[in-house]
């Protein structure tokens, strides 16, 4: 990484922030003004003559933590006091390196660049003392906010060090500090948005304000692809005080990308102006040329996997062994579409001027969206400004900035700023959906009752159809997620995979394929244990090798880290004692194992439920994460203990259906989600380690589901292969 | 003729239609953004305000119906339950914290009514308020701290 001294060169030209704890974004020019005659080496802390340190999250905040563990990592190198530690928001800038906050990859991409940075102030604050005091640098020792002389006694603090500092160079190489001297890396830190958030002082996108503005809610296409043909006003329509006029918006042609689906857009000067009036427009919509319609959807899915295609892998002779002798096994999984449905309906505040476009958004990719908004204004993105607020929840759906360019276009119409709010109808019909999909199992047993043959085959429909008109296969990096890269290797194997057309638009959606293909994999290894007779946990630590690197397709990063068979066992077997698995249960109490490997992270999951009749109640959840290096172990935690409810949420109650092209589901009635009374307790054990870090926030979604449906085969001996896992006579 | 309504103790004049929803009085009106759009039908509970005391969803509360009650906003909260916003706070009880002043009020309400509230009583005050990140067991532990602190 190239650090640059912000203090004597200009690196970004504008840039505004949000300074923690306060109700409105705060306007700085730049990270060196931050620190007037103070230390700015680089893109990430600046040092106020006041002591302050501002450190700088590029990545958005979404409830992860990231704001909190990134100020941890610079202020831990830097030897900051945390009491002088505040954070502020980075605009979207190609500066900052990725800010595509996506993919659970923060910590894994960032760790050491962040490590750096805060090094980088600690040592140029040493060699400021070792100036003032004329003393070799190596007898000046950085500790809490002070540089002490360590022969003399002397002390210096901080801000009585950062107009020096800022006047040296900046060191090529420095030294970080060692694991056992972290003073607040691995630690459970308070969140540095807490105390905003618990007094209702946090700022979401619909939180900022700007003078002039005005509320657009728009009245989308039912299905995708349609275009309004005519709008007027119901003849009854009751007129609304603030009511400023109606814009048609059209779809662009193509794959849908993150470009508006059109509609029509209601301005008034109030919310409920706008979305009153949005219910009693008359629109003639044109019919689109595909229409899904979930039954017959999903029979094309279950069609597909129940006719071989192409191989992407082939070992052995698969249909010679499924002939032999030996009892072979075949099932078909299932899984419906999904909804993001964060808390915060997608949302955002457009401002475009002649000269210059700035924009608050709750969005996942700030530079995305700025090179997203200068093309649609055809502008260049030095005139684009993208000022990320916290995010009401995301889980994927805000890195398509759709709703930003629809605030864009009619600020470019208006003239005037204009924040778009979704409904939550708005957000669960027109959402990035999680695909639909099937996989077909098949494995013949040896006389142990492991497996000699297994054929598996996967369908769904691509995340690529919403980026490539009548892309129709999986890619690559979605197969790898779970189903390519499996850790159940058999001498005959076949992998087989197919798309279809979705008719909606689909997205990415914490932990994506791998929703699906933990689910698969894991309740069919149940399958072949309940069939061979073998406890399930024992069953799948006889499937994995003990030992050895497992060289498994996808390059995420950190790059050239295959899947470690060991550390995968390590964490079943850890769950196997923190769920005291082998304790007896009362008679219709089940428990359930599923461990999946995904986002470079390793986790075991174990599922209690008690069924009574049809009624399944899921009482404790053990969740057991080998993240490799973590940053803050209460985030890690928090991250789990979400999962478990995101997971149960997919597992129990969600899923979307098409009619005729359209969402049957609007709102949390008919999308329901977990709530307090369905929630489990949860346990999570973390594995110290110090390996590289691995993702967080998507890992523990995929093994919820098929421990549950595991769960419920132990309490029951009914399989469920189809989500939601639903129980009927 | 302008409406007046008591939030926080201060009394605003309002000019709206009276139907217009409480949430969007107070949050395009009186401009306190504390309190969240979330569905608009009352089913998740991130409006959530306390009328009179009373836990209500100001999504579904006109401003005609606010007019003689004493509002409460989660940015008033902290005044009357320091505890509460500091044991959330200090617990990380938030994650995205979206849902949160919703989740406040609604605990603020059952422990003024129930001091020391089973898992049960709790499980029928909080159902109505969702969680998509999932910190309904911090809300319960944050809950149960501060039970019988506040009489």
């Amino acid at each position: 990484m190239t650090i640059h001294n912000l203090s004597r060169r200009d690196f970004i030209t504008t840039s505004s922030i949000l300074v923690l704890g306060t109700a409105l974004p705060i306007k700085a020019s730049r990270p060196d003004a931050l620190a007037k005659e103070g230390l700015a080496p680089n893109l990430f802390v600046a040092l106020g003559t006041d002591g302050t340190v501002t450190v700088t999250s590029h990545r958005s905040e979404m409830g992860q933590g990231i704001r909190t563990a990134i100020a941890q990592i610079v202020a831990d190198e830097m030897e900051a006091d945390w009491s002088y530690v505040q954070v502020a928001q980075a605009q979207g800038d190609r500066a900052y390196g990725d800010q595509n906050t996506d993919g659970s990859q923060s910590i894994r991409l960032f760790l050491d660049k962040l490590r750096q940075a805060g090094a980088t102030a600690r040592q140029m604050l040493e060699t400021a003392a070792a100036h003032r005091w004329d003393v070799p640098a190596s007898e000046c020792e950085a500790l809490n906010h002070f540089v002490e002389h360590k022969p003399s006694g002397r002390k210096l603090a901080y801000g009585e060090l950062a107009a020096e500092a800022s006047n040296l160079s900046v060191p090529r190489n420095v030294n970080l500090k060692a694991p056992e001297d972290f003073r607040y890396i691995g630690k459970g830190m308070k969140h540095v948005d807490a105390d905003a958030i618990a007094a209702g002082t946090a700022t979401y996108a619909a939180d900022v304000r700007l003078p002039g503005m005005a509320i657009a809610v728009i009245v989308r296409p039912p299905r995708l692809g349609s275009h309004v043909v005519s709008v007027k006003l119901h003849q009854d329509a009751k007129s609304q005080a603030g009511f400023i006029g109606l814009e048609t918006l059209n779809p662009t042609p193509g794959a849908p990308l993150f470009f508006p689906l059109g509609g029509v857009a209601v301005i008034a000067e109030t919310t409920y102006a706008a979305m009153q009036t949005a219910k009693q427009l008359d629109i003639a919509w044109s019919d689109p040329s595909e229409a899904a319609t979930t039954p017959s959807f999903n029979e094309k899915l279950r069609a597909l996997v129940r006719s071989p295609s192409r191989p992407l892998f082939d070992s052995g002779d698969v249909d010679r062994v499924f002939e032999t002798d030996g009892i072979t096994l075949e099932a078909v999984y299932e899984t419906p579409f999904l909804s993001h449905a964060p808390m915060e309906p997608p949302c955002a505040l457009a401002d475009v001027r002649e000269d210059h476009t700035e924009v608050w958004a709750s969005v996942q990719d700030p530079q995305s969206t700025r090179n997203q908004v200068a093309g649609w204004l055809k502008t260049d993105r030095e005139n684009v400004a993208i000022n990320v607020t916290l995010l009401g929840g995301a889980f994927g759906r805000k890195s398509k900035p759709d709703f930003v360019l629809e605030a864009v276009e009619i600020s470019r119409r208006l003239k005037r700023p204009i924040r778009v709010q979704w409904s939550r109808e708005d957000d669960i019909q027109h959402d990035y959906y999680h695909a639909a999909s099937a996989q077909l199992y098949r494995a013949t047993l040896d006389d142990t009752g492991m497996p000699k043959a297994w054929l598996q085959r996967t369908a769904f429909p691509s995340i690529m159809t919403t980026y490539v008109r009548g892309s129709n296969d999986p890619a690559g990096w979605e197969l790898e997620m779970g189903f390519s890269n499996t850790p159940y290797r058999i001498p005959n194997q076949r992998f087989e995979s197919k798309g279809l057309q979705p008719g909606v638009r689909i997205g990415w959606m914490r932990s994506v394929c791998n929703i699906f293909h933990a689910f698969s994999t894991n309740v069919f290894v149940d399958e072949l244990a309940a069939t061979a007779e073998i406890d399930p946990i024992e069953y799948r630590l006889a499937l994995i090798p003990k030992s050895g690197i497992l060289k498994v397709p996808g390059d995420q990063p950190p790059k050239g880290h295959g899947l470690d068979l060991a550390r995968l066992r390590h964490v079943l077997e850890r769950v196997r004692d923190l769920s005291e698995w082998t304790r007896h249960r009362p008679q219709g109490t089940g428990i359930g194992v599923a461990v999946h490997h995904s986002f470079r992270s390793y986790v075991a999951t174990v599922i209690e439920a008690k069924v009574t009749g049809n009624n399944v109640k899921v009482q404790n959840a053990w969740v057991v994460l080998d993240c490799g290096t973590y940053v803050n172990s209460d985030s890690c935690i928090a991250q789990m203990e979400g999962a478990v409810a995101f997971g149960l949420s997919l597992a129990r109650t969600d899923g979307i259906t098409m009619a005729d092209g359209s969402v049957d589901q609007s709102n949390f009635h008919d999308y329901p989600v977990i709530r307090m009374n369905e929630s489990p307790a949860v346990s999570v054990e973390l594995v110290a380690s110090s390996a590289a870090p691995a993702g967080v926030g998507e890992p523990g979604v995929p093994p919820v589901a098929p421990a549950l449906s595991n769960a419920i085969f132990n309490a029951t001996g009914r399989r469920l292969r189809k989500l939601p896992l639903m129980l009927s006579s | 003729m302008p409406d007046s309504i008591s939030v926080n103790g201060e009394i605003h004049s309002i000019e709206a239609d009276e139907d217009t929803p409480l949430l969007w009085i107070l949050r395009d009106y009186v401009r306190l953004t504390g309190t969240k759009f979330g569905c608009g039908q009352g089913f998740c509970g991130a409006c959530t305000v306390h009328l009179d005391g009373v836990p209500a969803r100001s999504c579904q509360t006109t401003l005609k119906s606010a007019r003689d009650k004493t509002i409460t906003t989660i940015e008033a909260l902290g005044k009357r339950h320091p505890r509460l916003v500091a044991v959330w706070a200090e617990r990380n009880v938030a994650q995205c914290g979206y849902c949160q002043a919703g989740q406040l009020m609604s605990a603020a309400a059952l422990l003024e009514s129930n001091p020391s509230p089973s898992d049960s009583d709790i499980d029928s005050a909080m159902s109505g308020n969702i969680c998509r990140c999932g910190t309904y067991g911090r809300i319960r532990s944050a809950i149960h701290e501060i039970a019988g602190e506040i009489a």
